[in-house]
């Protein structure tokens, strides 16, 4: 069953070219019908599922390529299957405008599936495998446009990617060699007994395979391919870019810390201390970063940067309370990114405007857009009554909880960040509501909102950030159990 | 003694003599008698490893039936078997793939002598491999390098010649020092088989003996096979030998010949010296020390090449490293790694090379990255052919490249000292190879937009395409099942000992 | 028991429908319309108010998050100034605005920013008031950016930037005391426990300084002042007027909320928050008048003026002793119905003659008597001259601050109040002097007539009258507040 969802949207995805489609249209219901299906596949899956591993190869030695449904791929499988139609729905409208569809869909529905497949992996090596796999997927789609730019973002892309999976490698290396099995076990796998006086080495270690995922998760100093990717075209900045893969980066990084080198081993070590101070830093620097961006989508960008390191300062609390914290804030914040990316695809879809400074006065010519994109600006900001304000306060509460002086300062870094959020997406916000006096509005006359197929997702999004917001209990409860390992 | 004992013996008295026939032969009439020759040892290689497999033990073969130390003795294991088979697998695709470049690179007269060169390089490969008698390593070593000078210049343009001479110098400098530190054990232990050596060389060091002449004769054949296989600092010939050459020449030359040199440094390890004798030298930390340097500075040198042949070249000396790096570890895992990593590294690199050609050729002949906008849409077999091959490199799992690195990290953990150092070089060399690597490939993928350049399709590639696939899969192969594969390392390794 | 929601989310419904509403209504439509809304909101004010004390759970943002409305002291007393400062606002505005474009985007935030006004005084936790207090600042940026203009806009941003910037350090303080209390219910002398105090006084104390500096940026408190007199100034007059009366002081409503009744006065007491607490204040209020004296254009003076006022409020409540803090109390209603009616007059006379420097105003008393004369009478209020409300409100202060232990600020307090009432004279009559007396130099061949609009004068006549009401029946306002104010200490 696992094996045959991952695999569903990779076939699919080749196959979409290959097969002779007389009409747009027909391709269209072709691949959302597949997206959509393997969703149903997911969701059936998880509710039903058991706890047996799915073995699918041995790789070499004891290291198997095999999958598992546990509460952390629940999560994000959950999350990446509920958004991945409503993205496709938005691709659709968006690539009319684009070219070479064939290519574009070939990539973005296969992504589909190795983005499961990191969710589903129950090792380590696969963790891994589907990870690398993961970058090479998806820089064709960074590279879509084939601009100058969008060549020299893709190559850097991968350049990142690539260099941070080697030294992730090195902490699969050491959970190899250290631990009892390379299994996602919460609690951690190491082998106290094997270790002996190395402790030192192996939280270095755990430093630089932490950095090394933490690229994908664009964890400063290695953020700056992000924002240089957001040259993709909207959908992949939006689901990719937002959600998938630096998700990915932030789950293994959840993976590695709770699941393999265990939170008993790292916590209160110098290990922790490090990684949360680059964590700290990075909330702070993407929102600063964000706030001089004057290109809308790059500052959306920076703007996941710095959230993104939300979610991995929830992680590197090291405690259950924090792990929920930063599951939460990994749910929530892929709903609220999206959105926002989404609103910011629409207005270049219908109006090719790219910055900031150009989007005065749209607020009236597409209501409906800049009044979703408000909604999660709010959101993102931390408005109690909106998803982000349940994470935040999660997260907030995990540090506080976990007794540890530096996640206090944390706090007072999310709340700095939440400040400068406040202004470079309210600051859009004011733009295209308020125009000034004097704004001549001949320039953008033809404006108007984006077809169903655009606003639909963008709707239901939005009901999901208010529903998150005050009625999160259920799925707070449910990562809760998820942190202390009841699934 | 069974037949199948023979196989070693008859695989490279064959390559010999196909040598030979070959110069009375045509071009192509030579072509095939080559091919026919490859095909047979890599049979003969294939049934020899089966058998040593099934029986679990080497064996060794009296030339002539006369006992040592007056005859020449040969020795089969696993590890030697298999490493004939996978010579002649890469040297059977890679003459495939360049054999159209060849027509149009070599004079129609050279076209046998050609072959003659290759047939020489492969007996004088198989005897590196089988033979057990140090001054029958040294003889083949000098042949090879003969036959290895003619491959590159065989294709006559100005900087094939001085490339050539280059390689001449370095490659007789090393036999130079080979033979030096053969004379000094000599005199130190009185004989040439290599069995014989290391029972002198283990009572040397038993009674403490001559500690310095033997410790000078080690390093100095240690130096002999790092310049000629290009370690890093001695890579100097490399670039231009491997960069200009003909395709197939650069192919079996960075994949097999520098490879031909390392396993005779294996069995000099093993064989002639001892592991634990040779690990209780400083010189495997100066091999370790070298090892590292030369993945990150070749790493850098292909970063700064312009030239996607050059580049590749600059990337083996990386490779090289690595292999070092194994060896200087000083345990069996770091052994296996290396030895796996010859297998990969072959496959993988020349995969390249054909790759690169294919690129080449549909951007006017050019090998300037500038030039190859576009080429893996002009070019799709080879496009994909050199990313599969680029992603193998930079070590991305289901490639062979993956698994090697795999088992460098894991030998370099139980290694105390050097553990970081090599964890952390092979992590800064991997972001390296993505760099040079990824560069290539995005440019090949850049743009479509209108070129002078025509297109490649299957039919006019046939023979190359087919070729691409057969590399692609033995990477995957070496990939995907390599337990088997580390497992026959293994059991080699413990028949060497 | 759901009665309690009506005054709040009827004037934000009724608000966002205006502004969601895409065709351009008549005006005379919009006018009845808010009217309406105005004068129905202030009705079910009223009937919650009558109706008795009430608390409703709404529902939970997590499990231990409730949504909680509850009427108390405090509340009733802001939630009463609100009303009449909304709605003699909102009749000012409606002769007022037709001097401004995009009336239906002013009436539609104005009647939320008063509905989320009566959420804050009913709020009964601080996650709810916390909630509301992020909401006001959302809603009332409109009315500040209203006038569009460059300045009006970066007016706007500056005063969302701090408010929120402000708002977030009391988040920070939220989560800590979530974490050190039993429950954030409002609850008269606090809710720490008492565990929490003996393991984490200090690091409560840093959290509690963090907070009143924080809510203290709403409430213009120095250092975070500066967007006060940037805010204020640039909007519509009848918004600055709520700005100034109203909205500021849900700073204050915070800092009473967080410290009376979530610290705990005994908590703080003594210690070294009160002392920088106090300095604090002091020096706003100094400063503010300081400015206000230097500042030549009328609008912006006042609003200088208001940085001052407030601080007084704060030193009352800084000085935490009951008599100090019936004196902050008062003063929240008197200088919310004497701000507001300065405002309110100041946007007559621009709507009149389109001056705003004070030195421009020669002779306008002539001109515009009765306003003026309004003008006058709040000011006296302001100052503090006796039979106004001011005075009653500054007695109890400089009572309060003699009175308390603080120390060196018993006597330090009071003289600066004293000292900064000398320049509130300073900076409020030059105006009525001139404008009643132009000297003999005034052309008064060209003098006519020009009160203006009924609409206008009613509701700063109404708000004059109250204030001074104030003043002179203070007994029952006191004797309310002392049934009251002695359960918080």
């Amino acid at each position: 069953m696992i094996i045959c969802i991952i695999l569903l949207p990779i076939i699919v995805g080749i196959l979409a070219p290959l097969l002779p489609f007389r009409q747009r249209s027909h391709k269209e219901i072709f691949l959302e019908g597949a997206v959509v299906l393997n969703s149903i596949l997911v969701w059936y899956l998880l509710l039903h599922h058991s706890d047996s591993t799915f073995l699918l190869a041995h790789f070499t030695g004891d290291l198997n390529i095999s999958f598992r449904v546990d509460g952390m791929s629940m999560v994000f499988a959950g999350l990446v299957s509920g958004l991945w139609p409503f993205a496709t729905l938005y691709a659709f409208e968006y690539m009319t405008k684009e070219e070479h569809e064939n290519t574009f869909f070939l990539f973005y529905t296969m992504t589909y599936g190795v983005t499961l497949g990191i969710a589903f992996a129950s090792n380590l090596l696969t963790m891994y495998f589907f990870y690398e796999l993961l970058t090479l997927v998806t820089v064709p789609l960074v590279m879509h446009t084939l601009t100058r730019e969008a060549v020299l973002a893709s190559r850097k892309y991968l350049y990142y990617s690539l260099g941070g999976a080697a030294f992730a490698f090195i902490g699969l290396i050491m959970v190899i060699v250290y631990g009892n099995t390379t299994d996602f076990i919460l609690g951690g796998v190491l082998d106290l007994t094997k270790i002996g006086d190395k402790t030192n080495i192996l939280l270095l270690i755990y430093v630089m395979a932490f950095m090394g995922f933490g690229v994908k998760a664009a964890v400063c100093p290695f953020n700056s391919w992000l924002p240089q990717a957001g040259v993709a075209p909207t959908p992949v900045t939006a689901l990719l870019h937002a959600v998938a893969v630096v998700k990915s980066g932030a789950f293994a990084i959840i993976r590695l810390t709770y699941f393999s080198f265990g939170t008993t081993f790292l916590r209160g070590t110098w290990a922790q201390t490090a990684v949360m101070v680059v964590v700290m830093f990075t909330i702070v620097y993407g929102c600063s970063r964000a706030v001089k961006e004057t290109h809308l989508k790059r500052r959306l960008a920076y703007s996941t940067i710095s959230n993104l390191s939300y979610i991995l300062f929830g992680a590197v609390i090291m405690t259950p309370l924090g792990l929920t914290g930063a599951l939460t804030h990994l749910v929530f914040h892929a709903v609220m990114k999206i959105s926002s990316f989404f609103c910011a695809g629409a207005v270049m879809h219908q109006t090719d405007k790219h910055y900031v400074h150009e989007l005065d006065g749209l607020g009236y010519k597409m209501p409906c857009v800049f009044g979703i994109f408000t909604v999660s600006a709010l959101a993102l900001m931390g408005v109690p009554g909106l998803a982000g304000f349940i994470s935040k306060w999660n997260l907030a509460g995990a540090a506080i909880d976990s007794q540890n002086p530096l996640a206090y300062a944390g706090i007072a870094c999310l709340l700095v960040s939440a400040l400068l959020t406040a202004i470079y997406m309210l600051s859009i916000v004011v733009r295209a509501f308020f125009p000034g006096r004097d704004f001549d509005d001949s320039r953008i006359q033809t404006a108007h909102d984006p077809n169903w197929k655009m606003l639909l997702p963008l709707f239901v999004f939005t009901v999901f950030i208010i529903l998150f917001g005050v009625h999160s209990q259920p799925i707070v409860n449910f990562f809760y159990e998820v942190a202390n390992g009841v699934y | 003694m069974d037949f199948v004992c023979n196989f070693p013996f008859f695989s490279i008295l064959l390559s010999l003599f196909s040598g030979t026939i070959c110069s009375i032969l045509p071009g192509r009439a030579a072509k095939i008698v080559n091919r026919l020759v490859i095909t047979a040892i890599a049979i003969m290689s294939g049934i020899l490893l089966v058998y040593l497999l099934n029986t679990g033990e080497s064996f060794v073969y009296w030339m002539g039936h006369f006992p040592a130390p007056w005859g020449n003795e040969i020795r089969a294991g696993v590890l030697e078997a298999g490493m004939a088979l996978f010579f002649c697998i890469i040297m059977y695709l890679s003459m495939a793939g360049g054999a159209h470049k060849l027509f149009n690179e070599v004079e129609e007269s050279k076209h046998n002598l050609y072959y003659i060169l290759i047939n020489l390089l492969l007996s004088s490969l198989l005897a590196l491999v089988y033979t057990n008698d140090m001054f029958t390593a040294y003889v083949f070593v000098e042949i090879n390098t003969i036959s290895a000078c003619g491959l590159i210049m065989i294709r006559q343009v100005g900087r094939t010649i001085e490339a050539a001479v280059r390689y001449m110098i370095m490659s007789l400098l090393g036999s130079g020092l080979l033979l030096f530190g053969l004379c000094i054990m000599y005199d130190l232990t009185g004989h040439l088989l290599m069995s014989n050596i290391k029972e002198s060389v283990a009572l040397l060091m038993q009674n403490g003996e001559y500690q310095i002449p033997l410790i000078v004769s080690i390093a100095l054949m240690c130096i002999g096979l790092c310049i000629k296989s290009a370690l890093f600092p001695f890579h100097a010939w490399l670039p231009d030998a491997y960069g200009y050459s003909t395709v197939s020449s650069a192919a079996i030359l960075s994949s097999l010949v520098s490879k031909g040199y390392i396993f005779l440094l294996i069995k000099i390890i093993y064989r002639v010296i001892g592991f634990d004798i040779f690990n209780s030298t400083r010189i495997i930390d100066v091999l370790f020390v070298f090892g590292l340097m030369g993945m990150i500075f070749g790493s850098l040198s292909a970063i700064k090449e312009n030239d996607i042949r050059r580049m590749i070249a600059f990337s083996s000396v990386a490779q090289i490293g690595y292999i070092y790096m194994g060896f200087g570890m000083g345990t069996q895992a770091g052994m296996v790694a290396s030895v796996f990593h010859i297998l990969s590294h072959a496959a993988t690199k020349s995969l390249l090379f054909i790759a690169a050609i294919g690129l080449t050729e549909v951007s006017g002949g050019s090998r300037k990255f500038i030039d190859l906008t576009g080429a893996g849409y002009r070019n799709k077999w080879a496009g994909v052919a050199f990313t599969a091959g680029s992603l193998s490199m930079v070590g991305v799992p289901l490639f062979s490249g993956f698994i090697s690195k795999l088992l460098f990290a894991q030998a370099a953990v139980q290694v105390e000292g050097k553990m970081l150092a090599a964890l952390i070089v092979l992590g800064i060399s991997t972001v390296l190879n993505a760099i040079y690597f990824m560069k290539t490939v995005i440019r090949i993928y850049a743009t479509t937009g209108d070129t002078a350049y025509p297109n490649m399709t299957f039919k006019q590639m046939k023979v190359h395409a087919v070729v691409l696939v057969f590399f692609i899969l033995l990477n995957v192969i070496l990939g995907v099942s390599s337990q088997p594969i580390v497992d026959m390392i293994e059991q080699g390794l413990a028949m060497f000992a | 028991m759901y009665l309690i929601l009506l005054p709040i989310f009827f004037p934000i419904l009724a608000g966002f429908c205006l502004l969601v509403c895409p065709k351009k209504p008549d005006r005379k439509l919009l006018i009845i319309t808010t009217g309406i809304c105005l004068v129905v909101t202030a009705m079910l004010i009223l009937c919650t108010l009558l109706s008795g004390k009430q608390e409703l759970t709404l529902f939970y943002l997590t499990r231990t998050l409730p949504i909680y409305f509850k009427i108390d002291e405090v509340g009733i007393l802001f939630c009463l100034l609100t009303v009449v400062v909304f709605v003699g606002a909102g009749f000012f505005s409606f002769v007022y605005m037709t001097h401004e474009q995009k009336e239906k985007r002013y009436y539609g935030f104005y009647l939320m920013v008063f509905g989320v006004l009566n959420a804050l005084c009913f709020a009964g936790n601080l996650i709810t008031f916390y909630l509301f207090f992020e909401l006001l600042t959302l809603s009332s940026m409109p009315l500040v950016l209203h006038t569009g203009s460059r300045e009006a806009i970066m007016a706007g941003l500056k005063y969302l930037f701090y408010s929120l910037c402000g708002a977030y350090a009391g988040l920070f303080g939220i989560y800590f005391l979530y974490h050190n209390c039993d429950t954030l219910t409002f609850t008269a002398g606090g809710v720490l426990q008492t565990t929490a105090i003996a393991a984490q006084g200090e690091f409560l104390l840093l959290t509690a300084f963090v907070m009143i500096l924080g809510f203290g940026v709403k409430a213009g408190m120095f250092p975070m002042h500066a967007w006060l007199p940037t805010a204020h100034p640039v909007a519509p007059a009848p918004a600055s007027a709520v700005l100034s009366a109203v909205i500021v002081k849900a700073g204050v409503l915070a800092l009473i909320r967080v410290i009376y009744y979530i610290f705990g006065v005994s908590f703080l007491r003594g210690s070294w928050v009160q002392t920088a607490w106090l300095i604090l204040a002091l020096v706003t209020v100094f400063m503010g008048s300081m400015l206000a004296y230097r500042e030549p254009v009328l609008k912006k003076r006042l609003a200088y003026s208001t940085v001052s006022q407030i601080s007084y409020i704060l030193f009352g409540l800084a000085a935490m002793n009951e008599e100090a803090f019936t004196g902050g109390l008062l003063h929240v209603l008197a200088h919310g119905l004497i701000k507001c009616t300065l405002f309110l007059t100041a946007g007559a006379i621009i709507y009149t003659t389109g001056k705003t420097r004070v030195d421009e105003l020669r002779g306008i008393g002539k001109e515009m008597p009765l306003t003026i004369w309004c003008y006058t009478i709040v000011s006296l209020g302001l100052i503090g001259i006796p039979p106004t409300g001011g005075f009653i409100s500054k007695w109890y202060l400089a009572l309060g601050g003699l009175s308390g232990n603080i120390g060196v600020f018993g006597y330090i307090g009071p003289v600066v109040l004293l000292l900064s009432a000398l320049l509130t004279a300073g900076y409020l009559l030059p105006l009525t002097i001139q404008g009643f007396f132009p000297g003999a130099d005034y052309a008064y061949a060209s003098l006519q007539k020009r009160e203006p609009h009924k609409c206008m004068t009613i509701p700063i006549l109404i708000m004059t009258i109250l204030s001074v009401l104030i003043g002179l029946f203070p007994n029952i306002l006191v004797d309310y507040l002392a049934d009251f104010v002695g359960t918080l200490f």
